[in-house]
Formats: C-alpha cells, structure tokens, sequence
C-alpha cells in the first residue's frame, strides 16, 4: 500500500500545511498548461503509477519543459509510459503537471522504521534530489528518535548542524519538517519521503516538496482515515489477493502472493517458515506463496480454500497442502475445511485430474489427516499424505516429482480413471 | 529515552543468560486469558510449566476461572483487579485483539512496577502500536518479545511462557540438550527442535521471536544472553528476509544459521529511498552473505558439498540443520546429546492410488507412523466405509448432475452416455456401489437379481395385476407392488450382510475376489452362524453357491461353505444373497465410497430391483418353473438381468443386436439429474423417513416415491416421438426396422412430411394458434443457432450403433427429416435430432415386428415405452435414494413458507 507522486502527495502534504509544489493532474487543458509554464518558467511532467513505483527518473520518465510544444510532445511520451522496476512492469495513466522551484539547494528527508535502532527514524541530507544510496556517508544522517514524542525541531536542526548545512536552510526546515511526524504517525505511515524538498528563494527559504513517496501499514486502520479511493492501491495487490486480504483478521493469517500465474502446483501453506521455504523450493511451479497459519476458525480457512480453489485449481496439477509440525493450529479443523472446499470445488466446477500432497504435523492431524483422506477418496483422487518427521524439503521434491509426472501424461491418466 | 539494563545494548535489555528466559520462579499473567487460542494453549503451558499463571484477565469475566488438570486459573476484570486480590507476577502474556494489545501492555506496565517481560503472541499488530510498546517497555525497564510469536520455552526448566512451542504435546519436542534455538518463525521453532531430535540435538532454551517489523528481542540480544548460558553449547538461528537483525552478529560459541526465503526479494515492490533505506539490502541473499562473511565460509552447506567452520554453517534448508550443527560441534570437540532420534527420511503415512499405475519413485508405500500417532491411525481403521457430511440436499444431490453446458447428466461421475455402454445390471450394482463390477460381479449380480425376478405366487404379482386390470399406468401398477416389498422381505439377507460386515470390517481385505486367509475369522463366523445357516439344506442355495464358486471366487461365499462345513450345517438363501452382494460392494466400502449402512441395505435394493421388472410380465406368463416361457432354472443361471428385463417387457427373448441397443436405451435414460420430477420423487420419500437414522428409512416407500413422480409427462412422453413414427410408417412396407434395404425413399418421405408440417404450421399461425403441435425430438434449446446442429448425446449413440453395425430406419428417417424441414423452409437451420429421438426409434425398432404383425397396438407401445423408462430411471432413482439417505436432513425438501406463493 503505496502512494508515489505529487497527484496525491500534495494532498497529504496539505494536511499538516507542508508546503509543495504547484501540482496539476490530467485533465489540464492547453491554455492552463501554457500559464503554468509562464508563470514558473518551467514545467516538470511526470507519468502517474499506481502504488509504489520508484527511480522514474533514472528511467527517462521525467519531462521537463519550458515551451507548449516540448509540453505536448512530452505528455504524448509519458501518459501511457512503461516503467519496469525489477520484475514488475507498470503502466503510467496520465501525467501530473509540476511548476518547477527555482532553488539553490535540495534537501532529502524520510521518516521510516528503522530496525538497527528499532526506532522510528529521520534520515536527512541537504545533496537531496540525488539517488540517496550513491551519496557518502558522511553526507547523510540517521537519526532515531522516541515515538512517544515524535520528530521534534531539536533533532532536525541537531542533525543539519552535524551535517554542516547552511545556516539558511536550517531555520525554515526546522520549523516545517517536524509536521511530516504528524502525517506519519497519524495515518498509518511506516515511510515518508519527500526527495527533493526545494529550498524555494523568496524573502526567506521556504522548503517546498516536489517529489513524494509513501508506504502505509495495512495492519493500522488510520489510513482509511485519509479516505483515498481504493484504484490508488488496486495496482499493489491481484485480484486473488484482494479477494483473500478481505479475510484479514488477527484469527488466522491469511496472507498470499501471486508467485507465478501459470503455475500448476496450488500449495496452501501453513506457517512463515513453511512458506518461506515451500515457495522457495517450487520456484515457478507455484501459483501462490500463502501463509495460513494462526489457527484460523474452520469458517474463515473454508472460505480461504474456496477463494483459492477458485482462483488457481483450474490450472493446477497438484494440490499440496504443507506445513510443519503445528503448535497451536488445530488440524482438524483445517483439513476439515480444506476438504469441504475441495468438495465444494467438485460440485461447482465438475471434477479434474488432480493430485493431492500433504504433509502436517500437530493439535488432531491424525483425525484431520483422515477426514482429509476420506473426502479425497470419495472424490477418487490421489494422494500421499508424509508425517511431520519427513523433511519437508524432501515433501516438496516428492511434490516436484509428482508435477512432473502430472505434465508428461500422469494428469491424463488420472483423467481417464476419474471418467472425466 | 529507556532504563539502564546490560550494558552492551544502547537500548533496555534486560536478560542476560538464555537461562533467565523462561523459569521456574517466573509468575505470569495471560490478558485475555478465556480467549479462543489461550482458553487451549494456556492449560497446556501451565500443566507443563508446574503451573506458573497466577491469574488471567477478560474484561467482564471477573469471576470466571480457565480449568486446567491441575487447578483452575482464576480471572479477574483487569490486573489492577488482580493485583489489588494479591497476585504477584513479573511474566505478561497477550493474546488481546491487536487493537488491544497496545493498552494491554500500558496497563501491565502501569500497574505492576515488577514486571520484567511481556511478551504479545497476538499478530497483526500495526507498527505504530509496536513502536509505542516498546518505547514504554524501554522506559520501564521490561524484556518485551513478539508480537506475532509463540513465546519461549526451556527444555531444562520444563517451562513454556506464551503461546504454544512443541504444540499440545511440549515434551515430544521439547527435549533437554545443549542446543539454544532462536527463530523468526513459530512453527519452524518447533519443527527444528524435531529435526535436531533426528541429529541427537536437544535444546536447551527456544525463543520464536516473530517476524513483525519490530523484532523487540531480535538475535543480538538472544546471543548475548547465549554466550552467558552455560548451558547452551551451540546456536541455530533462523532467519527470514527484512531487517538488520542478523547485521554484525558474533558469539564465542558456534552457531548454526538457517536462512530462507530468497524469492521474496522479487516481492518487493520500489518503494523509495526510505524503504530501500531501511528494507532492502536485507533480503535473503545479503542476510545469508552476513553469516558467510563471519562464519568465513564460502557457501552454504549442503549434504553434498558440506561447507562449514568452527564458527558454523550456513544452511537454507531446515532440514540440513542436524547434519551441519554436527559436523560444527564435531570441530569444537562436542558430540550430540543423545543417541538420534528417529531420521528425516520421507514417511507416508497415508496413501491411495486410486486404481492409477504410478511410476516406481513416486509410488511410495505408507508405513507405520511414530507413536503415538500409530494408535491413533490404528484407531482409524476401525472407521469402516464412507462417512458423509449431512447437509440438506433439496434440489441437491452427491449422485447425480447434469452439466447445463452439454447437457449431458452423469451419475457417480460417469456420463450417462459412458454408462450405456454397460449393461443393466452393471448400471444397477454401479448406481449403489459407485464403482462397476468386473465380469465375475455382472455374473453373480445376475444371479441374485433373476433368482428372484419371478413374481409367480407372489404378493406383488397380485397386486399388480389388479391395478393393471383396473387401468392403470406402469408406474401406478408398479408402486402398488413395491409397496408390498417391505424391509421384511430382506431383512434376514440384510441381518446375514451385517454378520459378515462385523467379521470382516476390520480385515485388511480389499477386493473379495483374491485369496484371503480367513481361518482365524471362523469362531466369530460360529458366534453369528444364525444368521447364514440352516438345518435343511436348501438346493437353490446350493446351487447357487456352486455357480458362484465355478464362475469365481468369492471369500465370503468360502467363508461361509467352511463355516457351513465346520457347523455340519447348510447355507440359507439369505446368507448367500448377502455373500453376493457383499463381494458386490466390498471394495466399494473399504474405499470409502459407500457407507456400511449401504452395504447392509443392498439386499433390499437387489430385491426392489427384481420385482419391479418381475411384475412388468404379466402374470399369465409366469409359472412356478417358467417366466415368460424361458425355464426359471436356465432364466436364473444363463440369462443377463439385462435379457431378463427385455423378456419381461416384451414377452420374447431378444437378439443381440436388440439386446445392446436395450442396454443402450437403458443407459440413456438413467438420469437427468437430481431437479427431475422422478428425482425429486424419490428423495422427498427419503427426506420424509429422516435419513438422519438411516435405519428407518423405507427403501421401497422411496422407490414408490420415484414411481408416482412419473407419469404420462414424465416417462411415458417418449412414446409422443413413437407416436408420430408410426404415423409415418404406418402405410408403408416396412417390416423390420434394422433392414438396411428397406426399399423407402427416406428422402422423399420427411420432405413431404416437412412440407406438410410446413404448411399446417403456417395455417395455425394465421388463425393465432400458437400452441399449435411440434414435431417431437427435433431442435434443443442449447444445441441451436448453427447452419447445422447436433445433439452430441445423439452422436454418441449414433456413432455407438455404426461402429456396431446396427440399423436403425426410424434414425435415418429422423436425419432426413431435420433436412427436409430446413429444405422446406420450416426452419432456418438445420435442426438437430436430440437425444429423445434416440430413445423413440430404439423402444418403435424393437416393437415394429410385433406392431405390425398386429400383436401388439398403439396402447401396448405406449405401455412398453412407460416400463423401459422406468427401468433405465430405476438404475438414477436408486442413486438417489442411497445418497439422500446417506448425506440428507431430516425433512430437508421441504420449501420455506416464506418462499412459497398463494395463487389467488
């Protein structure tokens, strides 16, 4: 959950009166881009992504225009603009129009967690608007702070004096930066960053945000305080994910990933360290990296199940359903409620060639693994289920294996037993 | 700002040995203690621990106490209240909801200046509650663990504080060694401790430290607390991406690091410079580079390429853990705890291939499991057959379906199109059992099925001639005499199949065709001997004992001539109908597709069976040695129930081209899913008894319901299609059906017709008829729209016959026809011929001599139309009434009140 770019940072940094830079979306007409650019000299335009898409500017994805003509030409190249960040491949929809900040210096400032100090933390420097990991150390500073108390003036204007930063700048960011606290910490924030701030001439420096980027904790309710429409974050989760993440409750995790879409081993997994692992030994067989530990009530892993069956069991040769030995998940229930959705799948969509892999240890997995084998058998489909005492990386090779088989024919085979 | 603590850290820690982590001295205070995860969790650790909680808390629930083995656990409203009743304390545990939890901590902090450690199981605590409680424990001086944990537990104290380390049985996991363990995940810290188990490692204290964004005791501090613990011999850290916890790390004793999840760096999303300040550079990749650079290892440890240093190892399986934590501590001159415990190696527990011949290195065999999860399987095999959830099945059914896409309906998962090319009886035996019998089941199911299909003397044969007589139809008729077939008829059947089920149940027999020792079964046989033997011998059980010996083998049918043998006594009828019907079903239960109460009913069923097709004849033709002609002797050892039904029907044995294409016809009309009338028939008569007690439910009053849930709407329609055939027929010369020179012009014929409805139809439009009448069996509602339409049902069984060389001219006529109405401009496309055709021309072909020669009239047709749909409905209905009895509700397709509508 991600915001980046001024079309909606301005009106966060509105909130707490931060000041920032003329910012106009999409919709600007000729004319109005015209007077922009009169009266600023000159136009930044940026493509808007959707959620947290970094390092635009390495990427060329910037225009910067003092003309109507360049203005044009480079809205034409950036509203439906590409930017690839790792894996991932955005797609820009509209540009934001900023007037640009004749300024001599620019400062980069964050607030995030930090987990050396276990603290909230500022991190500043005055040779902003840079990419932040190439500037030396000594030109930057981290400085953890209490948060029962919040950013206060003393740690901004301590830090810019160890920096050594000019005497004008230090006074006008002293008294705006610690409002950034308050955004932070009342809506759910766990990073802030402006970069670059834009020490604006006027009778006196006015620091003024021209870039603006954002993470929210999906765990604290605050940011829906901000009532930002939910296409903003859609782009940071699939439709499955979405689907899942409406389970989120504290009685059971519930967390997924799309790992691979065309993947054809469905692995439900229980526990972090289950699925950290599993997902890593499947590589790109797997749809989907899930966590559904925590002892979920029967109710919630049978809707879990059935969102998950739904989404990916079409195309899934194996059904592998892992976890190590539980502490406190009730198996039964688990395995109950898997079951019944795997029933469930059956009768909605007609039976397919599956095969189906378990491996569970814990609270009832014996009478857990029997309702489980029980339902499997009524449906005809095959199975191993592995005690707790198997290696688990082994489960998952034996799984691998299974897969294999499935593609190279097994699955037809299966098909032909099942009369499908 | 934060207390002073040890020195080291420039934030509060308190701890300074792993054996200060979890003691015996520690009195410890569970919020939210009637929880739903504490109410199971907190008995256990306080049982193991010796009872270490002083009270819990529950706003409320003052008063209330959580029971364990040994003592209740007082609750009170809040710990103020607690305190104020004089508990003391310094553990806090928080299993609040994570909105809670933040002033969950406040309060314990608060309220008690003695607390030393709180640590929050509960997960999904936002990180601005997570920053805020450390803050607090920093300033007050409190050892604060979590969120998102289990806890701690030491296996030298014999302690467990918060949540659930080694689950509801801490001491198969927690096992006294020289092993500290620290992980990010929960259950790994568990299943580690399984696995160093395997390597000869026990452990001596374990942290499962979560994996929040704040860790707030991360390794730093658990390694800290480890090189004081003397104890603690060595380290096994476990480590997921994100943060800087493992940064930096050093110990004076060797240390074993597991570090997983390197897929998740192409999970993160850009997220700016703050993000990549304080995330990245952290994945698995640089955590594991880390480890490498201190341990001064070049790679990770594998099996195959060990590589480690007295420092340790690095390993990103868990399961490599034992085998490299060894081979560190052998460098440092420490050898393992113990002797190992149990190995690693893959253990099947539970496997089925379900009939599918797999490659050697996947079919692995299941074995015995550790204790004591071996009793527990062994426990679970005496859980004999299927159990089925219940659920309310009005207008449901876990037998039958029809896809609306191909309009194909299917029963136990074969389309009905695959089921007509088995015969009747193998329709039936399948409808009950979920699987087909091979040649030797048809054999014996024949047997059982025609020896008692003669009605002759009977009840039943009474009763149905009279109800013909006073005129009425063939379902009419029919249920009149099933209602005479009472439990009564089969119940010493039924009491011999229970016999043979409580002997065998428990057998590790699964197909009672092979060879099995049963001698060790015969004194339980002479327990129950009442139930198969008599003192007169009986020539037709003979007999039938005999055939069933000379075309197989049955164990239960040896099993009870041995026991016979032994008693010097001889088998009754009943016994040897249950054997039957037993080896019919056996492989079915003891695969879980059916339950015993099915088993023990099927005598009942097989009964129903024959008598609904025994009374179809007439009982002018039937004898106390003949039925219909054919001797009972030959009709019950020769024929096929198949044959038998067609005699019944038609009064004359048939061919064996006639023979297939009944079998055929049969098979097409077994189901159309479980929203038809004869269906719902059926099922609403079981819902009425309350299958819930599936003993009282009435089998034949079920079969009765199907019956009256058919009519002349619904099953003796087909013979409108006949109808209209034999108007076009009629005048011709056409004496045998299956003759392909029969000298018609096919062509010319359906034309003229088409012309004909083509001009008729235009008339009753033009007088505003719009109910004017349709030619039967052509066009469907899905099967439509194209230049050219098929049914593909009407395919299949088209394709079925030419493959077998089979003619049928009602069929030909039909394709022309749909032509002919297209070339007369009737319709806009070519009309399919759909699957109700197929059934016309089959019944009209096996008639057509009969009719002709004048032996039998439209009427007679019409009649014969009626029982062969009852007959093939028959095989669907049984499959309905089995599963309602086996997965319905009491009553359960009944219609709300509220969804019902008064016409006015």
């Amino acid at each position: 959950m991600q915001i980046t770019g001024m079309l909606w940072g301005r009106k966060l940094l509105d909130l707490v009166e931060f000041p920032h830079s003329e910012v106009r979306g999409p919709e600007l007409s000729v004319d109005e881009i015209k007077d922009m650019i009169k009266r600023h000299g000159q136009v930044f335009i940026k493509p808007v992504f959707k959620g947290g898409v970094g390092k635009k500017g390495k990427a060329g994805l910037l225009g910067r225009v003092n003309n109507i003509t360049d203005a044009l030409k480079e809205k034409e190249r950036l509203y439906f603009a590409e930017h690839k960040v790792g894996d991932s491949i955005n797609k820009s929809d509209g540009v934001t129009y900023e007037g640009g900040v004749p300024a001599d210096y620019e400062v980069y400032f964050s607030i995030a967690d930090n987990t050396k100090y276990r603290a909230p933390t500022m991190t500043i420097t005055h040779h902003g608007g840079v990419d932040i990991e190439e500037l030396d150390k000594d030109k930057i500073i981290e400085v953890p702070f209490d948060p029962l108390t919040g950013l206060k003036a003393f740690h901004v204007s301590n830090a810019l004096m160890s920096l050594g930063a000019p005497s004008e700048i230090i006074s006008p960011l002293v008294q705006n930066l610690p409002k950034l606290w308050d955004l932070f910490n009342n809506y759910g924030m766990t990073m802030l960053e402006l970069n670059p701030i834009r020490m604006m001439k006027g009778k006196r420096l006015t620091p003024v945000a021209c870039d603006f980027k954002c993470a929210f904790d999906i765990d604290d309710p605050a940011w829906k305080r901000l009532n930002l429409p939910s296409h903003i974050f859609a782009s940071d989760y699939s439709e499955f994910e979405q689907e899942i993440n409406q389970l989120r409750t504290y009685q059971g995790q519930s967390d997924v990933f799309v790992i691979n879409e065309n993947g054809d081993v469905t692995a439900p997994t229980f526990g972090g360290g289950a699925n950290a692992m599993v997902t890593e030994l499947l590589g790109e067989s797997a749809t989907i990296s899930s966590d559904f530990g925590g002892n979920p009530p029967y109710e919630k892993m049978n809707e879990i199940s059935r969102i998950t069956f739904n989404h990916w069991l079409g195309q899934s040769n194996v059904l592998f359903v892992i976890g190590g030995k539980a502490n406190n998940t009730d198996i039964y229930e688990t395995f109950r409620a898997i079951a019944d959705a795997l029933r469930t799948y059956f009768q909605e969509h007609g039976p397919k060639p599956l095969f189906v892999v378990v491996g569970r240890g814990g609270p009832n997995v014996i009478r857990g693994m029997s309702y489980f084998r029980d339902t499997l058998d009524q449906l005809g489909l095959p199975y191993r289920f592995f005690g707790f005492d198997s290696a688990m990386s082994e489960v998952v090779n034996y799984t691998m294996k299974v897969n294999n088989w499935m593609k190279n024919g097994g699955a037809e085979v299966i098909k032909g037993k099942m009369n499908i | 700002m934060h207390k002073e603590g040890i020195k080291e850290f420039p934030y509060y820690v308190g701890i300074n040995s792993l054996d200060q982590l979890a003691t015996k001295d520690d009195r410890v205070v569970v919020l939210n203690i009637l929880g739903n995860e504490s109410s199971t969790v907190t008995p256990i650790s306080h049982e193991y621990s010796g009872g270490n909680v002083v009270f819990g808390t529950g706003p409320g629930k003052s008063g209330k106490f959580l029971p364990t083995k040994i003592g209740n656990i007082p609750v009170y409203n809040s710990i103020k209240e607690g305190c104020e009743a004089g508990h003391k304390f310094n553990t806090v545990i928080v299993y609040l909801p994570p909105s809670g939890v933040k002033d969950g901590v406040a309060e314990a902090v608060r309220h008690n200046p003695n607390l030393k450690k709180v640590i929050v199981l509960t997960e999904k605590v936002s990180v601005k509650d997570s920053r805020i409680m450390r803050a607090i424990c920093q300033t007050n001086g409190v050892d604060l663990f979590g969120g998102n944990c289990l806890g701690l537990a030491d296996s030298w104290n014999h302690v467990r504080i918060g949540g659930a380390l080694g689950g509801n049985a801490p001491e198969e996991s927690l096992i006294k060694g020289s092993v500290a363990l620290f992980s990010n995940s929960g259950n790994f810290t568990t299943t580690i401790a399984v696995y160093l188990a395997t390597g000869g490692w026990g452990t001596t204290t374990s942290v499962s430290s979560g994996k929040d964004v704040y860790i707030q005791y991360g390794p730093q501090e658990f390694l800290h607390a480890f090189g004081n613990d003397d104890r603690s011999k060595a380290a096994v850290l476990y480590s997921e991406p994100g943060g800087y916890y493992e940064y930096g790390l050093t110990s004076d004793k060797p240390i074993v690091a597991c570090v997983v999840g390197r897929w998740k760096a192409r999970l993160t999303k850009a997220c700016g410079h703050a993000g990549s300040l304080a995330g990245s550079g952290d994945d698995a990749f640089a955590k594991e580079r880390w480890f490498m650079d201190y341990f001064g290892v070049e790679d990770i440890y594998t099996p195959e390429k060990p590589i480690f240093s007295k420092k340790g190892a690095l390993v990103t399986n868990i399961a490599h853990i034992p085998a490299a934590l060894t081979a560190v501590m052998k460098l440092n001159g420490q050898e393992p705890d113990f002797a190992p415990k149990g190995n690693l190696d893959l253990k099947c527990w539970f496997a089925n291939n379900q009939g599918v011949e797999l490659p050697a290195e996947l079919d692995i065999q299941s074995e015995e499991a550790i204790a004591p999860y071996n009793e527990q399987i062994a426990a679970l095999e005496k859980h004999v057959g299927a159990q089925f959830r219940r659920e309310t099945l009005k207008d449901a059914s876990g037998a039958s379906m029809m896809d609306p896409k191909t309009q194909v309906s299917r029963i136990h998962n074969t389309s009905i199109l695959d089921a007509s090319t088995h015969t009747f009886e193998a329709n039936l035996v399948f409808a009950l059992v979920r699987q087909y019998p091979c040649e030797y089941g048809e054999k014996i199911a024949n047997l059982a099925l025609n020896g008692y299909v003669s009605q002759h003397d009977q009840a039943t044969l009474a009763v149905a001639e009279a109800s013909r007589a006073n005129g009425n139809s063939p379902n009419t008729v029919a249920a009149g005499a099933l209602s005479v077939v009472g439990k009564k008829v089969a119940e010493k059947a039924m009491q011999a199949s229970q016999a043979l089920l409580d002997i065998f149940q428990y057998e590790k027999m699964t197909d009672p065709c092979e060879d099995f020792d049963y001698s060790h079964l015969i004194d339980k046989g002479v327990e129950q001997a009442s139930a198969f033997l008599a003192d007169e011998e009986n020539g037709c059980a003979t007999g039938w004992a005999e055939i069933m010996n000379s075309a197989g083998k049955s164990v239960f049918v040896s099993f009870l001539q041995d026991l016979a043998k032994k008693q010097g006594k001889s088998l009754t009828l009943d016994a040897l109908m249950a054997a039957t019907w037993m080896t019919l079903g056996w492989a079915s239960l003891k695969g879980k597709k059916i339950s015993k109460d099915t088993l023990v009913r099927l005598p009942w069923y097989s009964r129903i069976y024959s008598t609904l097709v025994g009374i179809t004849a007439p009982a002018a033709s039937q004898t106390d040695s003949t039925f219909c002609g054919v001797e009972l002797k030959k009709l019950i050892t020769e024929f096929s129930f198949t044959r038998t039904a067609f005699l019944a029907l038609m009064g004359r044995e048939p061919s064996d081209n006639e023979l297939y294409e009944f079998q055929v016809l049969l098979g097409l009309i077994i189901t159309n899913g479980p929203g038809t009338i004869s269906a719902q028939g059926s099922k609403g008569a079981v819902s009425a008894d309350g299958p819930e007690q599936p003993e009282r439910v009435q089998v034949n009053k079920a079969f009765i319901g199907f019956l009256t849930h058919t009519g002349f709407a619904h099953g003796g329609n087909g013979y409108e299609a006949a109808a209209f055939l034999i108007k076009q027929f009629k005048d011709t010369n056409l004496t045998d059906a299956a003759d392909k020179n029969h000298g018609l012009d096919l062509e010319e014929m359906a034309l003229t017709c088409a012309k004909e409805y083509g001009a008729y139809k235009a008339k009753q439009k033009a007088i505003g008829n719009l109910a004017f009448d349709k030619i039967p069996c052509v066009n469907h509602p899905i099967f439509k729209g194209k230049e050219v339409n098929y049914d593909p049902r009407e395919v299949f069984v088209n394709k079925l016959f030419e493959e077998k060389g089979l003619n049928n001219v009602f069929l030909d006529y039909y394709h022309q026809l749909v032509n002919g109405l297209f070339k007369a401009k009737v319709s806009k496309d070519i009309y399919c011929v759909n699957i109700d055709a197929v059934i016309a021309v089959i019944l009209l072909k096996m008639v057509w001599k009969e009719y002709k020669a004048g032996k039998l009239d439209e009427r007679d047709i019409e009649t014969a139309s009626f029982s062969t749909f009852l007959f093939g409905r028959m095989i669907g209905c049984a499959a309905e009434i089995d599963d309602h009895t086996n997965r319905g509700k009491n009553m359960d397709t009944r219609t709300a009140a509220s969804q019902c509508v008064y016409i006015s």
